[in-house]
């Protein structure tokens, strides 16, 4: 009877200690969400979209990196050939043909792929938006998304929450939704200024490329049709070389112009003077 | 002479003397501020040459003194000048020559990091993005009176480089969010 009742008596002591640990976590977690508001720019549902248009990215790379390749190669000759105004010559045309058969498999590569491409763009474009519009557009006025950007409320100077990478970057596509995904990823959902730096950047960067990726679908079946004539003549047109080139730009990232980053806010040096005017 | 005469006479001469002292008074005006911005490098000085004017007669003229002392500040720019700015506009408050908020957001406007222009009652879609291009005009206009506070008279470069950076982030994310926001109805 007794060992009954001091095994109870234990048991009775254990629990109040659980509940009393779980009790205080409880208040802690309340106190952490109460004092630091965080804005829900990133639920999961986008991340993953995020993640999911980096890998469509890259599976259309991967399709369009040896055709690419290919044609670099085949220019390279044309040009070392000096085809160029010697458009008669047999040489040079069958070297045009090739050519412009690698341009038209390019084309039908992209034709294929850029729908699925321009499908998870917009997904990701739109969810974001809507996550801006509710979280920083409606949410917030213009002097508290200051004070979200200055970094206010998030415990954390504005110096250790900057992003790494800033504005749209000659980097391949996949890497820029890959580098997204991390940037996303390691700021934890603590970093509220950076998301918000983020979520701007990737949204601006979705619409620019959904835009695109309309164009060119609009520009494909045209150059086509073209270039199914041109096969005829076996001539470069200068177009190809500029559909080429900017396929390149999209997709590699090569020739476009790198924004340099911004360097992040240092804090406050300790004996800084405060006014009691001080907004 | 007889005394009812006499003083008669006595009370001639007297009011002659009260008018001539009265006439003497008003012929010798009391000093007048004639209003002239403080003059010399000497930005304590200058200060207190503007207390002195604005606290009689020239306080129409408040705007002109605080961009005097500006300019005489910039002479020698230390991180001390912002407290002189700071307390000059405390006691502008006090002397009644501003309001409370407007001390606030003079001083907010050179030497803060914040942008008074973003100072805001409603949400960014509804307030800020159908003026999105005013507002960002006015915060670049206060971004170079945040360079003249904090960089050229307060010498504080790592709070200009922070006022600086936040200018370029909310650009980024004013563009965004006034996108995401739809157009303007």
């Amino acid at each position: 009877m007794k060992i009954a009742t001091c095994c109870e008596r234990i048991a009775a002591q254990t629990l109040y200690k659980q509940l009393l640990i779980g009790w205080l976590l409880m208040a802690v977690a309340v106190y952490a969400s109460a004092s630091a508001p965080t804005i829900n720019l990133f639920p999961t549902t986008v991340l993953e979209e995020i993640k999911h248009t980096g890998s469509v990215a890259a599976e259309m790379e991967t399709g369009l990196q040896a055709v690419i390749s290919q044609l670099d190669e085949q220019q390279k000759l044309y040009l070392e050939s000096k085809c160029e105004g010697n458009e008669g010559d047999p040489g040079c045309e069958r070297i045009a043909r090739q050519l412009g058969k690698s341009y038209l498999e390019m084309l039908n590569v992209m034709a294929d792929r850029l729908p699925e491409m321009e499908t998870a763009v917009n997904a990701t474009s739109s969810s974001l938006e809507k996550r801006i519009r509710s979280e920083l557009g409606q949410k917030k006025t213009s002097w508290t998304l200051q004070e979200l950007l200055m970094g206010e409320g998030s415990g954390n100077p504005a110096s250790t929450s900057q992003p790494s990478l800033r504005g749209r970057s000659g980097m391949r596509l996949s890497d820029r939704f890959s580098q997204y995904y991390k940037l996303v990823a390691r700021s934890g959902g603590n970093a509220n200024s950076s998301l918000a730096v983020i979520a701007s950047d990737i949204y601006l960067d979705m619409q620019e490329t959904s835009s695109l990726i309309a164009r060119t679908r609009e520009e494909i079946s045209r150059a086509t049709l073209m270039e199914q004539l041109n096969q005829s003549f076996g001539t470069i047109t200068p177009e190809m070389q500029e559909v080429v080139a900017g396929v390149k730009a999209i997709l590699f990232g090569e020739e476009m112009n790198v924004i340099p980053m911004a360097v992040p806010p240092a804090g406050p040096s300790d004996n800084d003077y405060e006014s009691a005017l001080q907004l | 002479m007889k005394p009812s005469n006499k003083i008669r006479v006595c009370s001639i001469v007297t009011v002659v003397a009260i008018a001539t002292s009265l006439a003497a008074c008003g012929s010798n005006p009391a000093q007048k501020t004639s209003c002239s911005l403080p003059e010399g490098p000497d930005l304590d000085r200058a200060i207190s040459a503007a207390r002195f004017d604005l606290e009689t007669g020239c306080e129409h003229e408040f705007d002109a003194y605080f961009q005097r002392l500006l300019v005489i500040a910039e002479g020698d720019p230390k991180k001390e000048n912002k407290a002189s700015f700071s307390d000059f506009l405390i006691w502008a408050n006090d002397a009644g020559l501003l309001s409370k908020v407007q001390a606030r957001e003079t001083y907010n406007r050179y030497f803060g990091v914040k942008y008074v222009s973003l100072i805001s009652d409603y949400s960014v879609c509804s307030q800020t993005c159908p003026q999105q291009s005013d507002v960002m005009r006015n915060m670049n206009r206060e971004l170079a009176d945040k360079e003249q506070g904090l960089l050229k008279i307060s010498a504080d470069r790592i709070n200009y480089t922070r006022a600086s950076n936040l200018f370029q982030e909310t650009e980024l994310v004013l563009e965004a969010t006034c996108e995401a926001c739809g157009p303007i109805e």
